[in-house]
């Protein structure tokens, strides 16, 4: 539903402009059109429905706030997913502040992920788009926050090892190795679920 | 095989090695059938998880959603986005209220300037079979006041009652 007829039928462009200067209807038109893909971002990175309806509006929030720095580099949907990364970052800061030590030295270490053999054949052959969705989504929710973080970021939104150093504040190599131990988890979780499927 | 020459295989997976190590990395890979299989390991989870994220839409409405960010807009920044506005459209916020105060300051000034400084030079009062007159000279910062007895037994009396008051506190001259 529409709050505005006249708005809706605006290109992105157009209502970027006119909220730029003010215009709060324009803004909440762009909220309507893209308020599910920044949740989305924001529960893909917290794994908690009320942490991520939260920290999208304040995203939203403070988009509103920044429309002046957004310069049209590129999208506005990608700036956006920015500032929600930002913030579910800062928020995965404080919670990773609140965990003890041990536990995070351990997640950093891979665990047991190095001792794993590789897994063969593909997990994930066979599966169709809604059942390896699903799969997906369930063995993400099983990753430590870094791990699953890292993966969002390289996977779903496609940055360089450089890119996620950046945001994920931390060295390039650290960001490699996380990454290969949540791909190393991720796959033993995805033939795991196959098994489960397939009994 | 070692932690880096694993790191490696995934940075020759993510296209993340310069052209030259990654032809390198790759005749390695192709001849190394650990290294293959790790790399073929990885990259079903890169594949698998390529655009697959899953979809997760919102269960509030349109307007609940809204009316949170909104509250919050007009609570933190204004209806405006500071940051968009030109100089000038910045300052015209502030000049309504402060041209507003400056007149208030003006009339309170003004009040303040009158009150202290009394506006008569002469005031006359008469009371029943008395008659005072009051006369304040600011140059002199002094006020003389005339008392007269005009009661029947006072008629009697030809020169009035004088007394002088210096505006200093606590001085008072009294003359007959």
């Amino acid at each position: 539903m529409s709050m505005d007829p006249d708005k809706s039928a605006l290109m992105e462009a157009d209502l970027v402009r006119m909220a730029r200067q003010g215009d709060l209807a324009s803004f909440e038109e762009l909220v309507a059109r893209h308020r599910d893909k920044i949740y989305a971002r924001a529960y893909s990175m917290m794994r908690n429905e009320e942490e991520a309806l939260d920290l999208s509006q304040d995203a939203w929030v403070k988009g509103w706030q920044r429309l002046a720095q957004f310069q049209g580099d590129s999208s506005f949907i990608t700036w956006m997913t920015r500032i929600v990364i930002n913030l579910c970052l800062d928020q995965l800061r404080k919670h990773k502040r609140q965990r003890a030590e041990s536990i995070e030295a351990m997640e950093e270490d891979g665990g047991v992920e190095r001792q794993m053999p590789v897994i063969h054949p593909n997990p994930t052959a066979g599966l169709e788009r809604v059942e390896l969705r699903e799969r997906i989504d369930r063995a993400l929710a099983q990753l430590s926050h870094e791990h699953r973080t890292v993966l969002v970021l390289h996977e779903f939104e496609e940055l360089e090892y450089k890119e996620i150093a950046k945001r994920m504040k931390c060295s390039i190599g650290t960001v490699m190795s996380r990454l290969f131990y949540a791909r190393r988890r991720m796959a033993s979780l995805l033939a795991g679920l196959r098994r489960e499927g397939s009994e | 095989m070692k932690h880096d020459f694993e790191l490696k295989v995934q940075a020759w997976l993510d296209g993340e090695l310069p052209d030259r190590e990654a032809r390198r990395m790759g005749e390695l890979i192709a001849h190394d059938s650990e290294a293959a299989a790790l790399a073929a390991e990885l990259g079903c989870v890169r594949q698998a998880m390529f655009r697959q994220e899953a979809a997760c839409p919102l269960g509030d409405s349109r307007e609940f959603y809204w009316s949170k960010i909104q509250r919050q807009i007009q609570r933190e920044a204004g209806v405006r986005p500071a940051d968009g506005l030109p100089w000038y459209a910045r300052w015209r916020r502030y000049m309504g209220p402060l041209a507003g105060a400056a007149a208030l300051a003006c009339v309170l000034l003004l009040a303040v300037v009158r009150a202290g400084s009394p506006s008569f030079d002469e005031i006359s009062s008469t009371g029943d079979g008395m008659e005072a007159v009051t006369f304040h000279d600011q140059s002199a910062q002094m006020t003389v006041v005339w008392l007269q007895d005009k009661s029947a037994a006072a008629e009697d009396q030809p020169a009035p009652k004088i007394i002088r008051y210096e505006d200093e506190p606590g001085t008072v001259i009294e003359l007959e």
